[in-house]
């Protein structure tokens, strides 16, 4: 379960906004416990994936940025719970693409879809522990 | 001794600990020490004998890949950070 405050869920919707046509991305910050990640804070980062032609359909976050969401996580007393992302003009099912390049279970990967500059749904995913594939994950307020 | 911040959803593998002390004076005697304490983190770290490709290890903020890699030196009051990079996108 992915507890995820109105407001920062429309602070997400507005940096997907931002980022179309491309992809936008960032990590979730909060605490994770009893099967649940509680979202207290996001950490916007830049797509970095390196063809600029391809940013529409793919995104990547460096491991510097992900230093940096770390280490902004720790001076608030919280951690990295998850990983949000864009789909423009496209469902927000986690892709075979998010399943190759993922990293370990127990991240909640959010993902929202957005229908020419305007955010729609949102749908929150994690890895299965063998990796095999992603199961979706309830979204409360 | 050296130190070594856990990523959130392996702690679970780790004791449910945020931070694990090691022993050993480079990254790789660290790791090694790391998955002796917590067998169950190994196959989230590596593939085979090297780190998955996604995961990487900071020392006082530096890729240690920009070090020494694996052989880089810790002194006892190092922490080691491991800190994944993460990729996806949609489908058209």
């Amino acid at each position: 379960m992915l507890k995820l405050p109105p407001a920062i869920h429309d602070a997400i919707n507005s940096h997907a906004a931002a980022a179309y046509p491309f992809e936008g991305c960032g990590l979730l910050l909060g605490q994770s416990g009893g099967n649940q990640n509680v979202v207290a804070a996001i950490f916007p980062t830049p797509n970095t994936w390196p063809q600029e032609s391809e940013k529409r359909v793919r995104f990547s976050i460096s491991g510097a940025d992900m230093l940096r969401a770390e280490m902004a996580a720790i001076s608030q007393g919280l951690d990295v719970v998850g990983v949000f992302h864009s789909h423009p003009d496209c469902e927000p099912v986690a892709s075979p693409r998010d399943l190759a390049w993922g990293a370990w279970p127990g991240y909640s990967y959010l993902i929202t879809q957005v229908n020419g500059g305007v955010p729609a749904a949102s749908r929150s995913w994690q890895l299965l522990p063998d990796r095999s594939g992603f199961v979706e994950e309830g979204i409360s307020e | 001794m050296p130190t070594i911040r856990i990523p959130t959803p392996l702690r679970p593998y780790a004791g449910n600990n945020s931070a694990v002390s090691v022993t050993g004076n480079t990254v790789n005697a660290a790791l090694d020490s790391l998955t002796q304490q917590y067998p169950a983190l190994r196959q989230h770290l590596f593939d085979g004998d090297a780190l998955r490709s996604f995961v990487n290890v900071f020392l006082n903020q530096e890729d240690v890949r920009f070090l020494n890699g694996s052989q880089t030196t810790l002194a006892d009051n190092d922490t080691l950070i491991i800190i994944p990079s993460i990729a996806g996108g949609g489908t058209l």
